[in-house]
C-alpha cells in the first residue's frame, strides 16, 4: 500500500497558505528596507493574521477549537510559511505543536476548562516550553551515559504550591508566549511539568539576543532567555503525573520536529524558485543562463535535494502519526524525524548557496533576498543541537544503544 | 627544492603580521557591523598601512616604490587578511594597478598618476569593467554576439573622449582617486576589438559615484556604481592602443592584471583560513560538551584536521604560484589556485562554523563574518566563468603542445 495523493483538504490548505505568503508575507519579508538592516524584528502583524487564519491552532484538535491537522498536513502548511518568513513560521509552529500536546494530551478536563478558552480566543496567545538546556544534546554523549542534560530548573513543593527556580539561556517563543510549560527537577522525586503564565511573579523573560555584537543571535522565531526566581504556581498547574508528563511533553515536541524541517525546506524552495526565475531572464554568454550547463547542474542539484528532503520530512511526519506502521515494519524504526531535520538543514544550506550563486554579485547584496536565505539556512544548520551531534543520535539508534538512566 | 624565505620576505611578513594584529583585527568586527557598511570609511587604517608600505607595495623600486616581489606580496596579503579580509583587499587592489601602470603606461602617464599615487597616503585605485548587463560576458565574451560585454560608450571629440554609461560593483568605487575603465570605442565589434581601457581620475568632469553596494561580506571594501554623463577623458589617458580590449592594452604586463588578481584572491583566502583554524582550535580547547573538551571529541578532531590540511595545502599552492610569478613562469596554476582557494575558503570557514555551532542559539560573530567574507569568492570574481576560462587556457596550451608534437 503506497499512496502519495494528498487529500483535497491538504491541497486546499497548501493553496490558501501559499496565496497568503505570496500576497502578504513575501512583500513584507523581502522588502529591501527590511532586508538591509541587521536587526529584523518579528513581523508580528503577519503572525497575527496567520493566527486569524487558524495557523496558530493548526495542530490543536477540532474539539478543542483548532484545525486538527495531522503531522503531514502541518508540514505542508509550514513549508509554505517557511517559504515566506522563517521567523513567522517558527513562532506559529511552536505554538501549534505545544497546543496539541498541552491541551489535547496533558491537561485534565478541569485544567482544559481553565486554560483553553482564553488560549483559543486570543490570537496573540502563544506558547513556550521551558525544558532542557538546548546545549546538552545527547549526541555528544555518544555511547556513554549522559553526564549532563535534563531539566535545569528545580521545583519544590511548598504547601499547596510549587516554587520554581532556575534559568535557561534560550527558550523558543519566550518573547511572545503568554503561557509556559516548565519542566523542572524535584530533587529526589520525578521531574514535573508545570504551567506558568507570563505574568506569574518571579518569571522574567530576558532581552532577545541581538544580531550584532561579539556574539550574535543564531535562532529563528522569537526566543529569549527565561529566568524563574521563587516563582510560585498552584498545584493545580501540574500537568500530567511526574515523569509521565515530561515524557508526553518530549514526545509532543518530537512530533513537531518534522515541521521545523518543513519550515527549513520552504526556505530552500524559495531560494531555488528565485534562482530558477532569475536564470530564465539573465542573459550572459549569448543565452539565458539557465541554458548553460554550469547553471543547469546547480539547479538540478537543488531540485533533487528538495525532493529528497521533502520525501523524508513527510515520511517522518506520517510515521509519527502511524506508530503501527513502524510496529509492522512498513517503516524504519530509526528516528526519521531527526534524520529529516539534519538532512534538510544540510541540503537547504547547499541549496541556498547554489541558488545565490546563480545571481552572481547580486547574490551577496543585502537588499536582495538571496543572502538572507543563505543566512537563514546557516542558522538552521548550526542552531540548537548541532548537526553532527544530532547525527550521533541517529548512530546510537543504528547501533541499538540504550542509554542508562542518569544517576 | 628550498622553501625558506629570504630576509626581505621575512621582513614584509613580520611587518604585515604586526600591523594586522595591532590595527586590523581589533577593528575588524566593529567595522563589519556598521549598518549600510560604508560611512565613514576608516581612512586612518589606509594611511597607517600606507606609511608601512602596504598601499604601494608592488610599485617597482625604480619608480620609488617598495618593489616587493610576488612571494612577499602573497605573504602580506595573507597576513593582512588574517586580521580582516576586506581590509587586506583594499590594500592589494592597488597593487594590481601598480603592476599595470609600471608595465603598460607611458612615461607621461606614470608621471601624472604613479607619482601622486606614491605621494598621497589616501590615493587608492580601482578598475571599472562590470555593468548591470555585463558580468561574465566581459571575461568570456560569446563568439557569436559582438554586442555582449560592457557597453559604456566612448566617442572621440578632438583630444578627448566623451564617456557615457555606468559601471557597477566597482572596487574602491566610493573612495578611489583613479579608475581604469573599460569602454566601447566601437560598439559594432566585440570588446576585444571595440574596447579600450581609459584612466579616469575621480575629478573628471561628468563623472560621479552612484550608489555604494551593501554586501553580505567584505564590508570594509567599498563597491560602488560609477556614472558617466558626458565625462570628458583626455586621449592621453588611453592605456595602450585604442580598440585592443583591456587585456592587450596591458600588453607587456605579464605579471599584473588578471594573473595577479588570481594570486590575490588565493593569498587572501589563505589568511582567512588561518584565522578560521585559529578560532576553531581555540574554541575547541576551551568549550566542553558531555564533560569533555570539544577537541577531545572525534567529531571535532576530524573537522579541525581537515581545516588544517586544506589550509596548509593552500599555503603551499599559493606560495608556489607566487614563486612562479617571480620567475616569470606563467601557467594555468594562477587560475587554478584561485578556483581552488574559493572551494577551500568555503569549506574551512564553514567547518569553523560547524564547530562553533555547538553553542546552540548563539554564534560567535567573527565566525559568521568569515563565512560571509568567504561567500564573496563565489560571487564577485565570476567564479564559474573563471573556472571555465582556466580550462580554455589549458585546452589552448594542450592544442599547442599537440601541434608541436606533430
Amino acid at each position: 500500500m503506497y499512496n502519495l495523493h494528498l487529500t483535497p483538504e491538504q491541497l486546499e490548505f497548501r493553496e490558501t497558505v501559499r496565496d497568503f505568503v505570496e500576497s502578504e508575507v513575501k512583500p513584507a519579508a523581502l522588502n529591501p528596507k527590511r532586508l538591509e538592516p541587521f536587526e529584523k524584528p518579528l513581523l508580528a502583524n503577519l503572525v497575527d493574521k496567520a493566527a486569524q487564519m487558524g495557523l496558530r491552532t493548526l495542530a490543536l484538535s477540532e474539539e478543542a477549537g483548532g484545525a486538527g491537522a495531522d503531522g503531514l498536513t502541518s508540514c505542508i502548511v509550514m513549508e509554505e510559511l517557511g517559504a515566506g518568513d522563517v521567523d513567522v513560521a517558527a513562532v506559529l509552529a511552536q505554538t501549534a505543536v505545544l497546543a496539541r500536546v498541552l491541551f489535547d494530551r496533558l491537561m485534565t478536563p478541569a485544567q482544559r476548562g481553565r486554560w483553553l478558552p482564553a488560549f483559543v480566543k486570543d490570537d496573540r496567545c502563544h506558547l513556550a516550553c521551558v525544558g532542557v538546556d538546548s546545549g546538552t544534546g545527547t549526541g555528544w554523549s555518544y555511547h556513554r551515559p549522559a553526564v549532563e542534560g535534563g531539566a535545569v530548573l528545580v521545583a519544590v513543593k511548598q504547601g499547596n504550591d510549587w516554587v520554581i527556580n532556575g534559568a535557561l539561556p534560550f527558550v523558543a517563543n519566550a518573547n511572545v508566549a503568554k503561557l509556559f510549560a516548565v519542566q523542572a527537577r524535584t530533587g529526589a522525586g520525578a521531574p514535573v511539568t508545570l504551567l506558568v503564565s507570563r505574568d506569574a511573579p518571579g518569571l522574567t523573560v530576558r532581552e532577545p539576543l541581538r544580531a550584532v555584537g561579539e556574539v550574535i543571535r543564531w535562532h529563528h522565531g522569537a526566543g529569549a532567555g527565561v529566568a524563574l526566581k521563587d516563582c510560585r504556581v498552584p498545584a493545580d498547574n501540574l500537568l500530567g503525573e511526574g515523569a509521565k508528563g515530561a515524557a508526553a511533553l518530549d514526545a509532543g515536541m518530537a512530533w513537531g520536529v518534522p515541521q521545523v524541517a518543513a519550515i527549513n525546506l520552504g526556505l530552500g524552495r524559495a531560494a531555488f524558485e528565485a534562482a530558477v526565475d532569475y536564470s530564465k531572464i539573465r542573459r550572459q554568454g549569448g543565452r539565458n543562463i539557465i541554458e548553460h550547463q554550469a547553471i543547469g547542474t546547480k539547479l538540478a542539484d537543488c531540485a533533487i535535494r528538495l525532493e529528497l528532503a521533502r520525501n523524508l520530512i513527510w515520511k517522518s511526519a506520517w510515521a509519527l502519526d502511524h506508530p503501527e506502521a513502524v510496529a509492522d515494519r512498513s517503516v524504519s524504526g530509526l528516528p526519521l524525524h531527526v534524520m529529516a531535520r539534519v538532512y534538510t538543514a544540510e541540503v537547504v544550506n547547499e541549496i541556498a548557496l547554489l541558488s545565490a550563486e546563480c545571481f552572481g554579485a547580486m547574490g551577496v547584496m543585502r537588499d536582495m533576498p538571496l543572502q538572507k536565505y543563505v543566512h537563514d539556512s546557516m542558522v538552521f544548520r548550526h542552531a540548537e543541537d548541532s548537526d553532527s551531534a544530532a547525527k550521533l543520535q541517529v548512530a546510537e539508534s543504528v547501533a541499538g544503544y540504550q542509554r542508562p538512566m542518569a544517576a | 627544492m628550498d622553501f625558506s624565505l629570504n630576509e626581505e620576505q621575512r621582513h614584509w611578513q613580520a611587518e604585515a603580521r604586526k600591523f594586522s594584529d595591532e590595527e586590523l583585527r581589533p577593528r575588524s568586527l566593529e567595522r563589519d557591523q556598521i549598518e549600510g557598511g560604508f560611512e565613514p570609511w576608516n581612512w586612518d587604517i589606509i594611511e597607517k598601512g600606507s606609511r608601512l608600505g602596504f598601499r604601494t607595495l608592488a610599485v617597482p623600486k625604480e619608480w620609488g616604490g617598495p618593489g616587493a616581489d610576488f612571494v612577499s606580496q602573497a605573504l602580506v596579503m595573507a597576513e593582512l587578511a588574517r586580521g580582516d579580509s576586506a581590509m587586506s583587499k583594499a590594500f592589494s587592489q592597488n597593487w594590481k594597478w601598480s603592476h599595470l601602470i609600471a608595465s603598460a603606461c607611458t612615461t607621461d602617464q606614470k608621471e601624472r598618476f604613479l607619482k601622486p599615487f606614491l605621494a598621497d597616503h589616501r590615493y587608492v585605485m580601482g578598475r571599472g569593467i562590470t555593468e548591470p548587463n555585463a558580468g561574465s560576458d566581459n571575461r568570456m565574451p560569446p563568439e557569436n554576439d559582438p554586442k555582449a560585454g560592457y557597453r559604456l560608450r566612448a566617442v572621440r571629440e578632438g583630444d578627448h573622449w566623451i564617456l557615457n554609461g555606468e559601471k557597477c560593483f566597482i572596487a574602491n568605487g566610493s573612495v578611489g582617486s583613479l579608475f581604469f575603465v573599460d569602454a566601447r570605442t566601437n560598439p559594432d565589434v566585440n570588446i576585444r576589438q571595440g574596447g579600450t581601457l581609459f584612466m579616469v581620475p575621480k575629478t573628471t568632469p561628468g563623472f560621479r559615484i552612484g550608489k555604494v553596494f551593501n554586501k553580505r561580506g567584505w564590508r570594509f571594501y567599498q563597491n560602488a556604481e560609477l556614472i558617466f554623463e558626458n565625462a570628458r577623458v583626455p586621449h592621453v589617458n588611453v592605456v595602450g592602443q585604442v580598440g585592443t580590449g583591456s587585456v592587450k592594452a596591458g600588453k607587456g604586463d605579464t605579471t599584473g592584471g588578471d594573473i595577479f588578481g588570481d594570486l590575490e584572491l588565493a593569498a587572501n583566502a589563505l589568511g582567512v583560513c588561518d584565522d578560521a583554524c585559529q578560532l576553531a582550535t581555540g574554541f575547541a580547547k576551551t568549550h566542553k560538551r558531555a564533560g569533555r573538551r570539544l577537541i577531545d571529541h572525534q567529531l571535532t578532531q576530524l573537522k579541525i584536521n581537515e581545516m588544517l590540511a586544506l589550509t596548509e595545502a593552500l599555503r603551499s599552492y599559493v606560495m608556489r604560484v607566487a614563486w612562479q610569478h617571480d620567475r616569470k613562469e606563467h601557467s594555468a596554476n594562477a587560475g587554478l589556485v584561485m578556483n581552488w582557494s574559493t572551494d577551500v575558503i568555503q569549506r574551512v570557514t564553514r567547518l569553523n562554523m560547524e564547530i562553533h555551532g555547538a553553542e546552540g542559539c548563539v554564534m560567535n560573530a567573527r565566525v559568521d563574518k568569515l563565512v560571509r567574507d568567504a561567500m564573496v569568492w563565489t560571487h564577485l570574481a565570476g567564479d564559474t566563468v573563471q573556472r571555465v576560462k582556466v580550462l580554455r587556457r589549458i585546452d589552448k596550451s594542450m592544442a599547442a603542445a599537440g601541434a608541436n608534437a606533430d
